[in-house]
């Protein structure tokens, strides 16, 4: 069942400028991970995603979270239940 | 103002003198601080145990009460507070040594140029839509994973 979910991460690993996907739940459970995220970055991303969602009195309205750096920026976003980190570097 | 570190059985074969307290406890048997007598022959005897109930909480009170103004003016000496000054730092430095391993980690740092990083171009607007899209397909992928419930859970046993 969750094929549909692996086909999805590798299909978001094939573009050349992302070089990390990590989807989770909200209690920060790895539903799926590529790259240079990994098991260990889930409690952080689903944590952030959460936190947030309080900067926005809008409930439906989901901020995304950029952390820039050197080696590219970590985009965090959350839809519904799930979270979804990317690593991408920065053209 | 709280305690940092303490031990309830230290060794006592220490030295006795690291323990002793600073300002000795002034009058142990002192009375309560006014002193009042009651005739308990005249009273009736609901007051007397109220009465008896209040001066017990005095007489507590006054044990804890450390008198400042009473106290003798017994001062250290220059040579013993410079003494057990001594004592306390040599004491101080050989905990801190054993301590010293617990300090937390310092934060990882992301960059080591911040004005370069915070210079550069923002994230494009095309990154930020990228990963929504992303999310919203993933978030429809997951819901795909469901529980596929093939048989009765709670079955009936038929007893021939």
């Amino acid at each position: 069942m969750e094929s549909t979910l692996e086909l999805h991460l590798d299909d978001t690993m094939k573009n050349p400028a992302i070089i990390g996907v990590l989807c989770t739940d909200q209690q920060g459970h790895i539903l799926g991970c590529r790259g240079s995220l990994s098991d260990e970055h889930g409690g952080v991303v689903s944590v952030l995603a959460r936190q947030v969602a309080s900067l926005t009195k809008d409930p439906t309205d989901s901020p995304t979270v950029c952390l820039e750096s050197d080696s590219g920026n970590i985009l965090v976003r959350a839809h519904g239940t799930i979270t979804v980190a990317v690593h991408k570097m920065s053209s | 103002m709280g305690c940092c570190y303490s031990r309830e059985n230290e060794n006592t074969e220490q030295d006795p003198d690291v323990y002793k307290p600073l300002i000795p406890h002034p009058n142990p048997d002192s009375k309560p601080l006014n002193s009042t007598e009651w005739s308990s022959g005249s009273v009736p005897s609901a007051r007397t145990d109220e009465q008896a109930l209040l001066t017990s909480i005095l007489f507590k009170t006054a044990l804890n009460i450390i008198d400042v103004s009473a106290a003798d003016s017994q001062g250290m000496e220059q040579h013993e507070y410079m003494d057990k000054a001594r004592q306390y730092s040599v004491k101080l430095a050989l905990l801190s040594n054993s301590l010293s391993q617990k300090k937390p980690l310092p934060l990882p740092s992301l960059t080591s140029q911040p004005h370069q990083v915070l210079a550069s171009d923002l994230v494009p607007y095309s990154d930020v839509q990228q990963v929504s899209k992303m999310a919203a397909y993933a978030y429809s992928a997951i819901s795909q994973i469901k529980v596929d419930a093939k048989e009765e859970l709670v079955v009936q046993f038929a007893i021939p």
